[in-house]
């Protein structure tokens, strides 16, 4: 028996109809009937917060964002105390868990029923991101941006969507962590698919040459203990675009475009090159 | 030498409005050749467990296909992409994709000064989905992966895919 009810959906950003923009839905997790206002508000506050990100603050007239109402039984999502959780196990729709392979700050809900929810309410439908209503900092990715009620966590939602909806890679270069990475140290020499890392450091040929000006060196940056994290701040000023050593859960062999950007650190931009890529994705379903 | 100097910085003032470009508005951007634009689509979602990959179903939708990635090159790339395949095996359609069936997991900071960092996690099952075009030339839709490097330090649990993809699952579009 369903722990809850799909109430129904609402289109709560407008840009034209469903067939020719790219649409966004955002679904309620762990919301009981009386706290759905709460996820309107919530949904709503998700919405800006994505539209005010560049790219997508100047692609507003491509993009419609969905909200769809599932009620749960019980509020907020299971907190195993095998994680130092509280033991919470509260009865949700999408069964929505913190704990998931025993790390805490891994959120993950059944999927599975997310995506055939949401393909039963828009058909249209381009990213799927699941609110669960709970204070505790988490999310995960895949086909939903799963993210929780805590302070931030839309961050996770909008890192996870470069990787669903754009193909973005990873810009970190560590694994576990800088410290504790074994086997970390080269990244092979196949060239990833990605479009935003590199092996490729040739100017004349690399992935986003078009956008390095001459006057930058490249490598930008290079990481002379491969053992380790390259520790060096930024050469040059933010925003150049070049090759910076160090991508892809690798410390060398692997060049990123910025020395910054989303897909590396929460609550920066997009790197230009990420921009360029969803921009290109998106162009498509701006009005004609 | 003036001639050159002047030939870099005409470079340089090329370069700086391409930044600009791709930073500032997206102004109206042709879609790419390789990019049939669709309104008609065919969304696949499959469900993985380890490598068992399996398509649990197939839905026709009038919908808008964003474009495609370069069906060209690929040969030596790494990765997980999705592909429509012509009767001729042509590669029609190709979306890379973020390796859906990895088995680790992104971890993010509870604080904003931290960092997101990987954890293996090998239990991993789910779904996934790929929206391809509907066109009538389209016969396949194919699935290539990287196989996780089997030596070195980064084997077994931690293994992350190292080597050029290699298809994994052919499926045949339902007419």
């Amino acid at each position: 028996m369903a722990n809850g009810e799909v109430l129904g959906t609402t289109r709560i950003v407008e840009a034209g109809p469903p067939e020719q923009r790219w649409n966004a839905v955002i679904v309620s997790e762990g919301y009981r009937s009386d706290e759905m206002a709460q996820f309107a508000t919530d949904a709503r506050q998700f919405a800006d917060t994505l539209l005010s990100v560049a790219p997508f603050d100047r692609l507003r007239a491509a993009i419609n964002i969905y909200r769809i109402d599932v009620t749960s039984t019980e509020s907020g999502a299971k907190d195993p105390k095998k994680c130092n959780g509280t033991g919470a196990k509260p009865r949700t729709y999408f069964d929505a868990s913190f704990c998931s392979n025993g790390i805490r700050r891994l959120l993950i809900a059944n999927n599975g029923r997310v995506v055939k929810v949401v393909s039963k309410q828009v058909p249209q439908w381009h990213m799927a991101f699941l609110a669960v209503n709970s204070p505790v900092s988490g999310g995960s990715g895949g086909p939903v941006a799963t993210f929780s009620r805590a302070p931030g966590a839309v961050e996770i939602a909008i890192h996870e969507m470069g990787h669903t909806a754009f193909g973005l890679a990873d810009e970190y270069e560590y694994y576990s962590g800088c410290a504790t990475d074994k086997g970390h140290d080269k990244h092979s020499k196949s060239e990833p698919s990605q479009p935003n890392i590199t092996t490729n450091k040739n100017r004349a040929t690399t992935k986003w040459r078009s956008l390095i000006q001459p006057a930058t060196p490249v490598p930008t940056t290079s990481n002379a203990n491969c053992a380790n994290c390259d520790p060096q701040p930024s050469p040059v000023a933010v925003g150049t675009i070049g090759l910076f050593e160090g991508a892809d859960y690798y410390h060398c062999g692997i060049y990123r475009p910025e020395f910054d950007c989303r897909m590396r650190n929460l609550n920066r931009p997009f790197c230009a090159v990420c921009q360029q890529v969803i921009v290109k994705k998106l162009t498509p379903f701006l009005p004609g | 030498m003036v001639a050159r100097k002047s030939a870099r910085k005409s470079k340089a003032r090329k370069a700086a409005k391409k930044i600009s470009k791709a930073r500032k508005a997206p102004a109206k951007a042709k879609a790419s050749k390789t990019s049939p634009v669709s309104n008609k689509a065919v969304r696949l979602t499959f469900s993985y467990d380890g490598d068992d990959v399996k398509l649990l179903s197939q839905q026709r939708t009038e919908m808008t296909v964003p474009p495609s990635d370069a069906v060209k090159g690929y040969g030596k790339y790494k990765g997980f992409w999705a592909e429509l395949r012509s009767a001729s095996d042509k590669p029609l359609y190709r979306t890379v994709m973020h390796n859906p069936t990895k088995n680790d997991a992104e971890v993010f900071p509870e604080s904003p000064g931290e960092g997101i960092s990987r954890q293996p996690a090998p239990k991993r099952k789910g779904v996934f989905v790929v929206v391809v075009p509907d066109t009538d030339k389209g016969e396949d839709v194919i699935l290539c992966r990287s196989t996780p490097a089997t030596k070195g330090p980064a084997r077994g649990i931690r293994a992350l895919a190292s080597e050029p993809a290699e298809e994994i699952r052919r499926f045949k579009l339902k007419k």
